[in-house]
């Protein structure tokens, strides 16, 4: 398969502090990547470098196969468009910050603004054009700044927390934006996310970070504690958590959500942990089902609808979730 | 009272007129000042925008310099400037006091610190994200300088419009090294200052109404300036 990205031993850091440190990432061309994190995790350091905004302190960055760092990232950067988190729109109005992306590659004054216009248009902004960008709302300044990347139509488009201004109505567009795209492959998407269910929904692949690092799991279900060596046990402050076997050292477990099984009743089976909590709530995203539940500690766990209906649980009932030691991660 | 309102109206009544010896007067200040304004600028704003946008040893000393020679008082530069081009003086063979030329450089010298101090403020303060947002867009460099350039554009004019501020209202330099030579070097200030002291009250009146709309009117621009930037 065709990378976008691949990161070999890429480390970054301002300040005598390491902000990322990443062993290897492979981001798939013409796929939708997540980013996932929570705040502070580096998703957007991580973005900058993928931007060629940051420069890496060592290590090597390759896109599209061919190494970076002899290549100009002035001109690297012009091959992909970024949105920021809490974006910037120049001094001007909205249309002019569409254009200028347009302008900046040389395109003439009318094809540029058609272009911008046809986009703002297209993402139900057409009203926005002549207003003065300093006077929008923060979420019309969001959607303006997609607007402003996505009119680039470069082969990789980056975008930093896009969800996080946005009203639902216009998260649902660029939900379903985010999946045609994905659908056509046309271009190389990334986005990072705080929020699970969305990054499963929406993404190929899932790209989860903790403290500048890559997790290999989702970063739901994440506890900290520490190991029993010999006794094959991981002890958070709340629940004693069977981990395989001959681990020695770590001081963080995850359990993917889609390996947790919830039942009313408690199963037999060999599925090695099994405890009881009541439901705290259910959140609905594209057919896929969030069930949060408090079981001394909190776990969320991802079902289908279908599950959901045939169970027939709700809000405030006490279930049992069940998972292999198989399912958790440690590190 | 009755003194002054009659002063006020013959004040009124010679602005109305458009007495050309008040417009004279009125047009060399302006004049002269637009200059220094224009060639202070041309040198400061360049210089301010990159002291701003480098890291040095000595930053924060030279802008606490700058700070303070923001409050130059005008006739020490007045006294320097009569030294140096004084017919006595280093420059002295050039003939410039008493000339327009030798006001400008007063001038010059005297906003210099206001529109480099003022231009190091506004570039410094500018929102980080501008630069992050246009590297984004796949600006180069050059690109990156005019666009932040045109980010802050509203506090530089405001900038140059507090500098003309300054330079319209003093009196210090014009009077020593312009001399107040009727028809030349007259500006509003110093025919304000000389003609009171002479006793043409009237005309010294209807300047300092012109001198008061003048500095109203930047004051006014000014503070439109600066709500802009904001």
């Amino acid at each position: 398969m065709n990378s976008a990205y691949d990161l070999i031993d890429v480390k970054y850091g301002y300040d005598g502090l390491e902000a990322l440190n990443i062993d290897q990432c492979q981001i798939h061309a013409n796929k939708t990547t997540a980013i996932l994190g929570p705040n502070g995790a580096g998703k957007s350091t991580l973005l900058n470098i993928l931007a060629f905004v940051f420069r890496v302190s060592s290590g090597e960055v390759m896109f599209f196969n061919k190494r970076c760092e002899h290549e100009s990232h002035s001109a690297l950067r012009r091959r992909v468009s970024y949105v920021q988190q809490n974006p910037y729109l120049f001094n001007d109005t909205v249309i002019k910050n569409v254009e200028l992306g347009l302008k900046l590659r040389g395109v003439n004054k009318k094809d540029r603004h058609q272009s911008a216009m046809m986009m703002l248009e297209k993402l139900g902004l057409g009203d926005l054009a002549p207003r003065r960008a300093h006077e929008l709302s923060g979420g019309e300044t969001q959607k303006v700044a997609i607007a402003r990347a996505m009119v680039l139509e470069t082969e990789v488009i980056l975008l930093d927390e896009p969800f996080t201004y946005l009203d639902k109505r216009f998260a649902k567009d660029l939900e379903q934006l985010i999946l045609d795209n994905r659908r056509t492959g046309d271009q190389t998407v990334i986005f990072s996310t705080h929020d699970q269910l969305r990054a499963q929904v929406l993404a190929d692949d899932i790209f989860s970070m903790l403290a500048g690092r890559y997790v290999p799991s989702s970063i739901v279900n994440l506890y900290s504690g520490k190991l029993l060596p010999g006794k094959n046990i991981f002890e958070t402050e709340e629940l004693k958590i069977s981990i395989p076997e001959n681990l020695t050292a770590g001081e963080h477990i995850a359990i993917e959500s889609t390996q947790i099984v919830l039942s009313k009743e408690q199963l037999l089976s060999s599925m090695r942990n099994s405890f009881r909590g009541k439901i705290r709530s259910l959140h609905e995203d594209n057919g896929q089902i969030q069930v949060t539940i408090e079981a001394g500690e909190i776990f969320q766990i991802i079902i289908t609808k279908a599950a959901l209906d045939e169970m027939n649980i709700n809000v405030g009932e006490m279930v049992w979730l069940s998972f292999k030691s198989s399912a958790i991660s440690v590190f | 009272m009755e003194y002054f309102t009659k002063v006020f109206i013959v004040a009124v009544k010679s602005i109305l007129v458009f007495d050309h010896e008040v417009y004279f007067v009125v047009f060399t200040s302006l004049k002269i000042s637009f200059a220094s304004v224009i060639i202070a600028s041309m040198f400061c704003v360049p210089l301010g925008l990159l002291i701003s946008s480098r890291k040095f040893k000595g930053k924060v000393f030279l802008q606490s310099i700058l700070n303070t020679l923001m409050a130059l008082p005008t006739v020490v530069v007045g006294l320097l400037l009569y030294g140096i081009l004084g017919r006595n003086g280093p420059l002295g063979g050039f003939g410039l006091l008493y000339t327009s030329t030798a006001m400008i450089i007063g001038q010059c010298i005297l906003i210099a610190p206001v529109v480099l101090n003022l231009v190091v403020v506004a570039a410094s303060s500018a929102d980080p994200r501008i630069k992050l947002a246009s590297m984004a867009l796949g600006a180069d460099r050059y690109q990156r300088g005019i666009i932040f350039v045109g980010e802050i554009r509203f506090a530089l004019m405001a900038a140059i419009v507090m500098a003309f501020g300054r330079a319209i209202g003093e009196v210090g330099i014009a009077m020593m090294v312009g001399g107040n030579i009727e028809g030349y070097t007259r500006t509003m200030t110093t025919a304000i200052a000389l003609e009171t002291s002479k006793g043409d009250f009237e005309f010294a009146m209807a300047l300092g109404i012109l001198l008061l709309l003048i500095a109203f009117t930047v004051n006014f621009f000014l503070q439109r300036l600066q709500q802009f930037s904001k």
